[in-house]
């Protein structure tokens, strides 16, 4: 066997020479003469007979050859530079398929590559599709939590879990005390933790039960960022005790590298969550955090819902103040859906109008394809009569294919990664996985394939059908069939264009509406300063108090600064703290109905606050610089807040307390109302609290680098002059306070646009991908009416000859376009107003059915189509009857 | 002419390796020999001999050099290599099989009806 093979290779490597057979054949025929002649022929028929007896001498060569093992392999070559020299003379034909191949390819893959981890890869955990997150969710809070007070009994009862465990509510800021100090994010978590995600550190081991309760051995797993960058990948580092914000712990592992919480975070240390069993049980409601549970095999999310539903019923009686227990619900999501519930349907819509895109790509390669075949179909049929297999003329088509969809493939990878790249710098900071999103080579795979397969596919037809004796003669009804097919995808095309553009037209209305709209505030001119104080210098709220202080009346010494102000968080979107209104009562009367009236947005703020962002006070007064000093405790209301509370009454100097203390608020002003549920959400009532001169009002912190920020201060400035002079004006005077403090400083513009990021990269990436499919549907319909013009030029000299006049002729060959477009766009147009339900959640001030959208849409297509059918519908017109006559 | 018989795919092979057997050949003893050897009833189109004769060599069991002929011309010579001749003897094995399995359903079919 292997000798069989070692010959076979010989033989492929060692070229037989093609004379040596020649001159094998030529002795033959000449042997058999000789026996002939010896037979008694004469010479002449000797070597005629002995010619007819062997038969054709071509033949037997050309299968001689095809005995070599890989033989076929010269034939792929000379079939390749055969397809080569066929581009070459039809370079149109050539750039447009591997332009469309490319954007068809490159778009795919590009929204592919940024959407699987979203959508299909698995998550970095063991059993990914068990884990899920549990817990209650209340119209404050629609991320599950829950509480030590119900925590151990559902974890003690539960049945539909293989494993229930828990982390800290959020990534908190802490600090590494050393001689190298460093400002981290710590979580807390339960010892099961890890197991439970199926994670094991790399070095080291995980916590153990005994390092999980409170005054338990001080322990801590740090993150492989941590290990590598700040311990130099120190192999000693197991058991080495670090200081974390002021007490010992000591390492006992290492986290894997990239290690991700559920929650979409990186920590630097986790640390045991160490609750107390016995307290925790006992109290009500105990330590909030984050449970994350794995599902028994088996079990669906929805029978363990109906299995813990039992026990949330019974949490809730024993757990929730009677008032607002309506308000709780039980709620079990896989962790895909905690991790990326909010940005699936942007991802659904990409992936659809990408693939939208490719499926247009593909009937344009397929109608490029199939009007080769038909202008081929002569060389095809002489190539036949020649002697080439049916099998050989396949091969061609499908190698010329292959060569089109590799250099397509080619351009769309490079495509690809552009696009990847403009996605990356242009997509919104909420799109998760977005900067590790990489080429997906897999999809890349795909992609290449599909579009291999529809252009093979519709190049073959032809060569399947090659009618032998007939394709030499010229036009067939079989042709005329295939233009129908060529038709139809024009149809498809125009349609699928339609919903493309319908989708992006409502969403760039959307935008502009949401651009547009008037935030009750001014954001030229305001600046915000973000200033992250180290927790273990400026560890009380005294501390942090006089740093702030004497930052704001440092600013305020600066020329050109109208105002300097304070809040813990900014219209219009972002993070906010909220109070809910059923928890706000008004002196002498009666308290609003537990779970009603929805959520009131709450602000700590100074003064200057209204008079930076230039809120108009509508009643009353502003704060005053003495209130800030003052014993009592005051508040100024929204404008919609004072309306709902004192309908019909004069709001100053009412008194409002809050649930959970006994403090009076006397109102002192009410200010108009301001944007404040994002850019597309209704706008909830407000109030302002102030943030007075005393340590407690200042005491909050927030972790490092997150854009949520707990309560800390954020720095407003109103300044005359220009943001880019200002800023390193309050650099520098924070920077001569401490010089070591981080400072953030944005534009309140930049931030009140970075609100708008999604819609303008959903708006942006939709309207490329309705544009890329517009130009593709048109080149589509252009190829084909230009075809059949030219089909069509004999008739056309015929009519002429018979009278009719050019703009007859016009009308004959426009009104083919227009068919077509008229069918198609009413196609697209009920799929558009059908699919748009789709968009309603991304739509802001524009419903999914606005007539105006559509219409403008459908002219914008009737105009662009019109345009390319008329092209080649007047290049008919002037065609001269005696020259059409003459047409083959 | 007497009637020729179409060669079963395959056969023509087992027919080339027996005929190399006694001794290395060129392309035209082959062929006479075969039809000699048939008393005519086996007729090889040359068109069909080369390929099978080429596809031979390629596969290893036979081996080609040039020599002279009989009347002292150049001529292609082939010759069973080892490997040729194992394969010539499961070729003769196997077809002894089959052509004793035909002749028993051959012989079956009568009694059958019976």
């Amino acid at each position: 066997m292997m000798k069989e093979w070692l010959t076979r290779l010989r033989f492929l490597v060692l070229r037989r020479p093609h004379a040596e057979l020649d001159e094998e054949l030529r002795i033959h025929v000449e042997q058999s003469t000789e026996a002939n002649i010896a037979a008694g022929m004469t010479a002449e028929e000797a070597h005629r007979q002995a010619l007819i007896e062997f038969g054709g001498v071509e033949r037997a060569r050309e299968q001689c050859h095809q005995q070599r093992p890989g033989w076929w392999m010269g034939t792929v070559l000379q079939d390749a530079r055969y397809a080569l020299r066929g581009f070459r003379r039809n370079p149109v034909f050539t750039i447009a398929v591997i332009a469309t191949l490319a954007v068809g390819i490159g778009a795919t893959t590009a929204v592919f590559s940024v959407v699987d981890r979203i959508l299909f890869r698995s998550l970095p955990y063991a059993h990914d599709d068990r884990i899920v997150s549990v817990g209650l969710v209340q119209s404050l809070e629609r991320q599950e939590f829950t509480v030590g007070g119900f925590f151990f009994d559902w974890r003690d009862n539960q049945k539909p879990f293989e494993a229930f465990a828990s982390q800290g509510t959020m990534l908190h800021a802490c600090d590494l005390v050393e001689a190298n100090p460093a400002q981290l994010n710590c979580i807390q978590a339960q010892a099961g933790f890890l197991p439970l995600l199926g994670i094991s550190p790399v070095l080291g081991r995980n916590f153990l039960p005994d390092e999980d309760r409170p005054n338990g051995p001080r322990v801590a797993l740090i993150s492989y960022g941590l290990w590598r960058d700040h311990y130099n990948s120190d192999p000693g580092i197991l058991n080495r005790t670090i200081d974390v914000d002021g007490s010992p712990a000591r390492v006992v592992g290492v986290l894997p590298k990239g290690f991700e919480l559920p929650t979409l975070q990186a920590p630097d240390v986790m640390l045991p969550l160490a609750l107390n069993e016995g307290m925790e049980r006992k109290s009500s409601p105990g330590s909030p955090m984050r449970t994350f549970a794995l599902l028994r095999p088996g079990v669906s999310i929805a029978q363990a819902k109906a299995e813990m539903e039992p026990l949330f019923l019974r949490t809730r009686e024993t757990v929730i103040p009677a008032q607002i227990r309506k308000d709780f619900h039980l709620s079990i999501r896989s962790l895909r859906d905690r991790e990326t519930k909010d940005v699936q349907l942007t991802a659904w819509i990409l992936l659809g109008s990408v693939l939208a895109v490719l499926l247009i790509a593909c009937a344009n390669v397929a109608s490029l394809m199939m009007a080769r075949g038909e202008a081929r179909e002569r060389e095809l049929a002489v190539r036949s009569a020649l002697g080439a297999s049916r099998g050989r003329l396949i091969r061609q088509t499908l190698t010329e294919a292959a060569l089109l969809s590799l250099a397509g493939a080619a351009a769309g990878m490079v495509l690809a990664e552009g696009l990847l790249r403009a996605f990356v710098d242009l997509a919104p900071t909420g799109i998760p996985f977005l900067n590790k999103a990489g080429l997906d080579l897999r999809i890349a795979l795909f992609t290449v394939l599909v579009s291999l397969v529809c252009g093979a596919l519709f190049g073959l037809l032809p060569a399947l059908q090659t009618p032998r004796a007939v394709a030499l003669a010229a036009r067939t009804a079989k042709s005329r069939k295939r233009t129908v097919l060529r038709r139809s995808l024009v149809v498809g095309q125009i349609a699928i264009s339609m919903v493309l553009l319908s989708g992006a037209a409502l969403l760039l209305r959307s935008f502009e509406n949401m651009e547009e709209q008037s935030l009750g505030m001014e954001t030229q001119g305001v600046l915000t300063a973000r200033i992250a104080l180290p927790g273990f210098r400026y560890d009380t709220g005294q501390k942090k108090m006089e740093f702030y202080l004497q930052a704001e009346a440092a600013l305020r010494r600066l020329p050109g600064i109208r105002a300097v102000g304070f809040s813990d968080s900014l219209p219009p979107g972002g993070w906010n703290n909220d109070e809910r209104f059923a928890d706000l009562a008004a002196e002498g009367k009666p308290r609003p109905a537990q779970g009603t009236g929805g959520s009131v947005v709450s602000r700590g703020v100074t003064p200057d606050y209204f008079r930076a962002l230039n809120i108009p006070i509508v009643r009353g007064r502003n704060f005053t610089e003495e209130d800030r000093k003052a014993s009592e405790y005051r508040v100024v209301l929204s404008r919609l807040l004072a309306a709902r509370m004192f309908a019909g009454e004069d709001p100053i100097g009412k008194r409002i307390q809050r649930n959970r203390d006994d403090k009076w608020f006397t109102v002192v002003g009410v200010a108009e109302n301001v944007k404040n549920g994002g850019l597309t959400q209704q706008d909830d009532p407000e109030i302002y609290f102030l943030r007075q001169s005393i340590a407690q009002d200042w005491g909050g912190r927030a972790p490092v680098g997150e854009v949520m920020s707990g309560a800390a201060p954020l720095m407003i400035v109103d300044a005359a002059l220009s943001p880019k002079a200002v800023a390193p004006w309050m650099r520098s005077q924070i920077a001569q306070l401490d010089a070591t403090v981080p400072v953030e400083i944005e534009t309140l513009s930049q931030s009140v646009s970075k609100l708008a990021d999604r819609p303008r990269f959903e708006t942006a990436l939709l309207g490329f991908f309705a544009f890329c499919g517009l130009l593709m549907a048109v080149i589509g319909l252009y190829g084909v009416i230009a075809f059949v013009a030219t089909q069509r030029t004999q008739e056309i000299g015929v009519r002429m000859a018979l009278g009719a006049t050019r703009v007859d002729i016009l009308r004959l060959i426009a009104g083919e376009g227009v068919r077509l477009i008229v069918l198609g766009g009413v196609l697209g147009l009920s799929a558009a107003l059908a699919g748009a339900r789709l968009l309603k959640s991304l739509l802001f001030g524009v419903g999914p059915h606005d007539p105006a959208t559509y219409a403008a849409v459908a002219l914008l297509l009737a105009l662009v189509a019109l345009a390319a059918t008329l092209i080649p519908a007047r290049a008919a017109m002037k065609v001269e009857p005696v020259v059409a006559l003459r047409y083959e | 002419m007497p009637p020729s018989t179409d060669l079963l795919q395959g056969t023509l092979d087992l027919l080339i390796l027996q005929t190399l057997a006694p001794g290395p050949m060129h392309g035209w003893g082959v062929a006479q020999r075969i039809q000699q050897v048939s008393k005519d009833v086996l007729q090889i189109g040359q068109g069909s001999l080369y390929p099978a004769l080429h596809r031979l060599e390629y596969k290893g069991w036979i081996r080609a050099d040039w020599g002279a002929s009989e009347n002292n011309r150049r001529a292609k010579f082939y010759a069973l290599t080892r490997t040729g001749r194992k394969q010539l003897e499961t070729e003769v094995a196997t077809w002894e099989r089959l052509s004793a399995a035909i002749g028993l359903v051959l012989g079956g079919i009568p009694e059958a009806q019976a």
